[in-house]
This record gives structure tokens, sequence and C-alpha cells, in this order.
């Protein structure tokens, strides 16, 4: 990508598709037997093709609207939560598919650990350590979302990769 | 044509490895611990009240204000959230809390309310 006008507008598009598919996510009903709140993370599949192929920046600002969108709608809790969950998994996703070199499922497991673990402390400062209770079953879900959004990168990275080199 | 980033690579397994044992770690925290139990109800994180389960005689309801209102039901040998304004709910499906180290938590609410257990009762054990 050259001209700095395609970037910006690229990274804008990547954004308002994350804001999208977090939204939608957030219409489906929950789970039954599943924790409410539990997600699939299907907007991670945006920030960490931001991180894998377009660079650290578009991606940490893929995160940031996010947090916005959520802070908007939901909330100061959910803002707080979504942009520190993002930001760290943001980051994480991004030194090890970039400068590790792990897998799409190693990284995107991580991702969805790290998101998971950055709200836990959110939640953490805000209420008490009783939330810690829930972290075993957050660390099982997490994995599971994050190798699912994993899997789904892996299939639809190869064609967008031939898009971008356009 | 492939992309530039595989699907797996050996080294994905440690992340799986490190998410088993921080799992099995957390649930093994699930294992009720002894002593009596004393339900801590906390808002904002300051404590409102710290009772002893079993020196309750009749049920007790705390109303919790604020912006989100939490109702927390205190009865003889448990403790639970009955009611509260939140939209997920996440608190009152959680149910009634009789043992050390269990928890209910309303986030929204900024409410939790969760059972310790204190070993300076002169009782040693009890059944029943």
């Amino acid at each position: 990508m050259k001209s700095s006008a395609k970037f910006v507008a690229f990274t804008g598009i990547l954004a308002a598709l994350a804001v999208v598919l977090s939204l939608l996510e957030n219409l489906l009903p929950p789970i039954p037997g599943m924790p409410p709140g539990a997600k699939l993370g299907l907007s991670n599949i945006v920030s960490m093709y931001a991180a894998g192929c377009v660079g650290f920046f578009p991606a940490m600002t893929v995160a940031l609207a996010k947090g916005l969108f959520a802070f908007l709608t939901r909330g100061v809790t959910a803002g707080l939560m979504s942009t520190a969950g993002g930001l760290f998994s943001t980051l994480i996703v991004w030194l090890l598919l970039k400068k590790l070199r792990f897998g799409l499922l190693g990284a995107s497991a991580a991702g969805a650990l790290a998101h998971n673990a950055a709200q836990l402390m959110i939640a953490c400062l805000l209420t008490s350590s009783a939330v810690l209770y829930y972290a075993p079953i957050l660390v099982l879900l997490g994995t599971a979302s994050g190798t699912l959004t994993g899997l789904v990168l892996g299939v639809l990275l190869p064609p967008l990769e031939k898009l971008q080199r356009r | 044509m492939k992309s530039q980033f595989p699907l797996f690579r050996k080294r994905d397994i440690l992340v799986f490895l490190v998410a088993a044992v921080l799992a099995i770690a957390g649930f093994l925290q699930w294992i009720p611990k002894s002593g009596t139990p004393v339900a801590v109800i906390e808002q904002n994180g300051k404590e409102i009240r710290r009772v002893e389960l079993s020196s309750i005689t009749q049920p007790e309801t705390i109303v919790l204000e604020g912006e989100i209102s939490v109702t927390v039901l205190l009865e003889p040998g448990q403790v639970s959230i009955v009611h509260s304004d939140c939209p997920d709910q996440i608190c009152v499906n959680t149910g009634a809390l009789t043992r050390p180290g269990q928890s209910a938590v309303c986030l929204p609410a900024r409410v939790s309310v969760r059972i310790v257990g204190e070993n300076n009762s002169g009782i040693d054990g009890m059944t029943g």
C-alpha cells in the first residue's frame, strides 16, 4: 500500500468491519449452558488480519475504534473492558505473529487469552478479586474461541493477501 | 496460493500448554476450602458487610443502592444476589452461595458477594 490516503482509508474500513462484527455478535442469543458474556470474538479476526498484514498501528487503531464504540453504546465499564482487552490482545497477536513467528492458531488463541486476561484485570480493579473465580472458565472458552477464529483467518487469509497485492 | 502465515507451527503447542496449566490451576481454586463460611459483600471495592453464615438466624435483605441497584439476601447458611437492575443477570443466575471460595459478581453494578473461610471460631468441626 503506497499512498497514505489509501492506507488511512483501508484502516478505516477495517475498523468499521470490526465494529460491525462485534455489533452482530452482540445480537446473537447467549449460548445455553455458557456464562452470558462469553463471546466468539469475531471482530478479533479483523484485528488479527490488521496486525499480521497491515501493520502494528493500524491494528491498534482498529482495537481503539472497537473500544470507543463499546464505550458509546454500552457504557463506561464495557468500554474500558473492550479497550483494554482489544489493545492487549492485538499487542500479543502482533508479537507472536510478526516477531516470534508463531502459527495462526497459536497467535489467535494467545490473543483471545490476552483479551480475557486484560478484561479480568479491569473487572478485578472495578469490583473485587472475587471475579478471579471465573478465570478458569475464561481460559477454556478463550482458548476454544481463539482457535476457532484462528481457523477462520486461516481460510480467509490467502484470498485477502491476493487482494492486497493489487 | 499459500499465505505467508502458516496455520500451525510446533511452537503453537506452547500457547495451549500454558492455557491448560492456567485452567487446571484455576479449577483447583474451586475446591471448597475449609473454615467457617463468612459472607463478604463489597460495592465499588469497599466492604459493605461481613457476616458469618452460621450466625444468621432469619432471612435479611440488603439493598445496595447505586446507578444499578442490587439486592442481596442473607439466609441461614447461605447468601445470594436475588435482584439486580443490570441487563445480563449473571449474578442472579449464579444462585445461592454456601461454601468458602464461591462468589457472585455483578460487574455493571460493581457489587460482589463472596464467601471466605475463617478459622477463628472455637468450634473444631460440626456435623449435620
